[in-house]
């Protein structure tokens, strides 16, 4: 038995050539770094958040600190400046000095918390610095556990984010706690309790100032109009002393709508007329929820809608052709399977401006490494697939879609610009 | 996208935070010293004159120290020098990054939930997360994923390769001969080759020599390497010091391991990708494209909620490309059923319509073509299919 010194050895080779063609050669990577470059400009999500839950703790802190050293330096001026015993004195002081130990520990510990948040921003600026063109295929891996954590934490299915990240080790790069709070307030507004929105409103006063949110005074409305729907005789009194206490300061800038909310003093939850009616649906609280959720994202600097259904959209698109709607289109385009094409229904088509052919024996590109060759039929193929087509059956091809035969030299080339 | 810039303005931030502890730190040790120290003194018993006018003028004291050294104006300070920082970051994010990947966004499409969860709990099992994606079927309440079972097969196979036992990847190959050999897949030789070096391996010539006579012959024609094999029994003590050295690669296993996933799939109906996987990896590569367009064409109006088609094209990798597209070099269409592609008689390709146009419908019987100087014979133009 005679072996061919060359391929001696070279066993490897041959048997990888199926692998090989799976996984295309890589292009010029220029291209690929670009394309990787653009990619990560996309995470604005990923590491604005937890700066954002940074910023916020580190202000909170900041705010309760200066509340208590104003009010110890206060304190010791009202000492001084009352007439008090000595042992008074004494006690007083002694009560001020354990409320600065009391301080001291909450700086420590608050000093913690933010060491802990700037520890996450960083990760994710590390992990942002940590793609390259090498490991991308494991990096996109990564991006799209991250989605989809993103997808089931607006979903509110939280074991199931959890239970991913821990095993994926991303923990670092979602934010589970975040959309922890977001629950908390969702499902007290679901409950028809505006208590805790409420209170979120107050934690994040400044912001949504600035942002000219609404959202608070909406809360007050509704809160309002369930005083109302009570419609007990004392329920009446309420509702006039919480709109004077709570409603009345938005009133230089929402007059109509006050005006509109108050009327409903003089009509009945039961009323037909739909101008009032709308108010007392149960529905107002579902509205309520979704403010919150977009307010909420806004704060944040997240998108609106979850990440799965914008990168779904886009990608969707970019591989919509009229081909992947045809039977028989190959498995590997997405568009094969029925749940996609449903997906992709509402969505635009993708746009070519250059030919690009795809061998329908190998499934390679024909370009002009391995250029597109024509039987006599018509039917084009590419170089490459005939060639081996050949030296398999003696120089003869055969066309798998017609069945037509002949010669390998019966072939042309076709050129496609 | 400077990544740099952010990692110094995000350093910034921290650093900002840390003089900013530490001053709030001496603050509120400087007011406690001060208090301790009027207390001590208060409480020294030995003191000639412990009358209240005293311990008013030791308070007084500490009132004016407080008043000169202004804790809270000191706290505010520190702050501020922090929130420069703070308002900054952000800042140099927006810059630097895509704020809002919404802007190429259908706010007029929503997608069916159960579709996507479906979607999601698909591919958590074709992944071999089994445990993740039975506890996403039980918190959505979705209905049981009818491709468990069989990617639970196909991981127990897999499972069993990587502690080197071929038995079910065999098993199952065997049984699905018909149908592997169709598809053109080697994956049974493949496995036939992994299985007799593991014979040869671990027990003796003579098995792996049963072994081969047993199961290579029908391959001996279609696969040379057959020969290599047999051959390396030469070498069976030390393979790693003989000419197939290769045959010890783990690489082998792991393209064994591939071609076993792609062919269990595609007989199963589904991609050897994950089609979700595939589609945000495609969206990750169009967004960018997208939302640059977006940003060019700001001003103007844009029906993008309604348009049947992308206003511009987007390059994807070569792995996602699945079907030939022809678009006529001319007319910048393209080609259809209709007006399908033409290669003329130098070879070049156009569309039908922009034939007929050359010709003046037929009109002339020949024209030249746009990227050579032949005169092309319209009779001798023939229709293409990819």
């Amino acid at each position: 038995m005679e072996i061919d010194p060359v391929t001696n050895g070279n066993t490897d080779a041959v048997m990888t050539e199926t692998a090989a063609t799976i996984t295309p050669s890589p292009p010029v990577p220029s291209s690929r770094l670009s394309q990787l470059t653009e990619s990560l400009k996309l995470e604005h999500q990923l590491l604005r958040v937890p700066f954002e839950h940074y910023k916020k703790t580190i202000r909170a802190n900041h705010r309760c600190f200066e509340k208590d050293v104003s009010s110890v330096v206060s304190g010791v001026g009202d000492l001084a400046d009352n007439n008090w015993s000595k042992d008074v004195t004494v006690s007083r002081l002694t009560s001020l000095v354990s409320r600065l130990q009391g301080l001291k520990r909450k700086l420590e510990e608050g000093n913690n918390v933010e060491n802990l948040q700037a520890q996450r921003c960083r990760a994710r600026i590390d992990h942002l610095d940590s793609a390259d063109v090498e490991n991308i295929t494991e990096w996109n891996n990564t991006k799209l556990k991250r989605i989809l954590v993103d997808y089931m934490l607006r979903m509110s299915y939280f074991e199931t984010a959890s239970k991913l990240s821990e095993s994926s080790n991303i923990l670092d790069l979602v934010d589970i706690d975040i959309f922890r709070e977001a629950k908390k307030v969702i499902d007290a507004l679901k409950n028809r309790e505006a208590a805790s929105a409420l209170a979120w409103c107050a934690d994040n006063k400044t912001r949504l100032k600035k942002s000219k949110s609404k959202f608070e005074f909406q809360l007050r409305l509704q809160e309002f109009i369930e005083l109302v729907r009570a419609d007990t005789a004392d329920s009446y009194k309420q509702a006039i002393l919480y709109a004077r206490k709570h409603l009345v300061p938005w009133g230089a800038t929402h007059m109509k709508e006050l005006q509109h909310v108050l009327a409903t003093l003089a009509v009945k939850s039961t009323t037909e007329c739909a101008k009032y009616k709308v108010l007392f649906e149960l529905r107002q609280w579902d509205v309520l929820v979704h403010q919150f959720k977009y307010e909420f994202c806004k704060l944040y600097g997240m998108t609106m809608e979850p990440l799965l259904n914008i990168y779904l959209q886009a990608g969707l698109s970019a591989l919509k052709t009229p081909y992947g709607f045809e039977e028989g289109c190959t498995k590997e385009d997405p568009l094969s399977q029925e749940s996609f094409r449903k997906l992709a229904m509402p969505l635009p088509y993708s746009k070519q401006h250059h030919s690009k052919l795809v061998c329908y024996i190998s499934k390679e590109l024909m370009d002009t490494e391995n250029p597109p060759q024509v039987l006599p039929n018509g039917y084009v193929y590419s170089t490459k697939a005939l060639k081996e087509m050949a030296e398999k059956n003696g120089g003869k091809i055969t066309c798998p879609r017609t069945g037509f035969v002949c010669n390998y030299a019966d072939l042309v080339k076709a050129y496609i610009s | 996208m400077e990544l740099k810039s952010i990692k110094d303005a995000f350093d910034r931030v921290a650093n900002k935070q840390k003089l900013s502890y530490t001053k709030t730190n001496e603050i509120v040790q400087m007011v406690s010293q001060e208090i301790d120290k009027a207390l001590s003194i208060l409480k020294d018993s030995s003191s000639p004159y412990p009358t209240p006018l005293d311990h008013r003028s030791i308070l007084a004291g500490v009132k004016k120290t407080f008043a000169e050294n202004s804790p809270v104006n000191q706290l505010e300070a520190a702050e501020k020098e922090l929130n420069v920082a703070l308002t900054k970051y952000p800042k140099v994010l927006e810059k630097q990054l895509n704020t809002d990947i919404a802007k190429a966004y259908r706010n007029n499409v929503e997608f069916d939930t159960h579709i996507v969860n479906q979607i999601i709990a698909n591919f958590f099992y074709r992944q071999g997360m089994f445990d993740i994606g039975d506890c996403f079927v039980a918190e959505t309440g979705e209905s049981e994923c009818s491709t468990r079972k069989s990617f639970l097969e196909m991981h127990q196979i897999l499972e069993a390769m990587k502690r080197r036992d071929l038995a079910p990847a065999l098993n199952w190959a065997i049984s699905n001969s018909e149908k592997l050999k169709q598809a053109r897949s080697d994956l049974e030789m493949k496995l036939h080759s992994l299985h007799f070096l593991e014979i040869a391996q671990d027990q003796n010539s003579q098995e792996a020599i049963i072994y081969a006579r047993k199961h290579f012959e029908r391959f001996l024609e279609s696969f040379p390497e057959t020969q290599k094999l047999v051959c390396s029994l030469l070498w069976n003590r030390n393979l790693e010091k003989s000419p197939y050295s290769e045959f010890l690669s783990p690489a082998l296993w792991n393209n064994a391991a591939r071609e076993l996933t792609r062919q269990y799939c595609n007989l199963l109906g589904e991609s050897s990708e994950s089609p979700l996987s595939i589609t945000v990896t495609a969206g990750t590569q169009t967004l960018p494209v997208l939302l640059k367009y977006m940003n060019v064409m700001a001003n103007k109006k844009l029906d993008w909620q309604s348009m049947e088609q992308l206003p511009v094209a987007v390059e994807l990798s070569e792995e996602f490309q699945f079907h030939s597209v022809f678009v006529c070099p001319v007319s910048k269409e393209q080609s259809s059923d209709e007006n399908p592609p033409m290669m003329m008689s130098c070879g070049h390709v156009l569309c039908k319509q922009t034939i007929n146009k050359m010709s003046k419908n037929g009109s002339k019987s020949s024209f030249k073509c746009p990227y050579c100087p032949t005169d092309v014979d319209i009779s001798r133009c023939r229709q293409l299919h990819f």
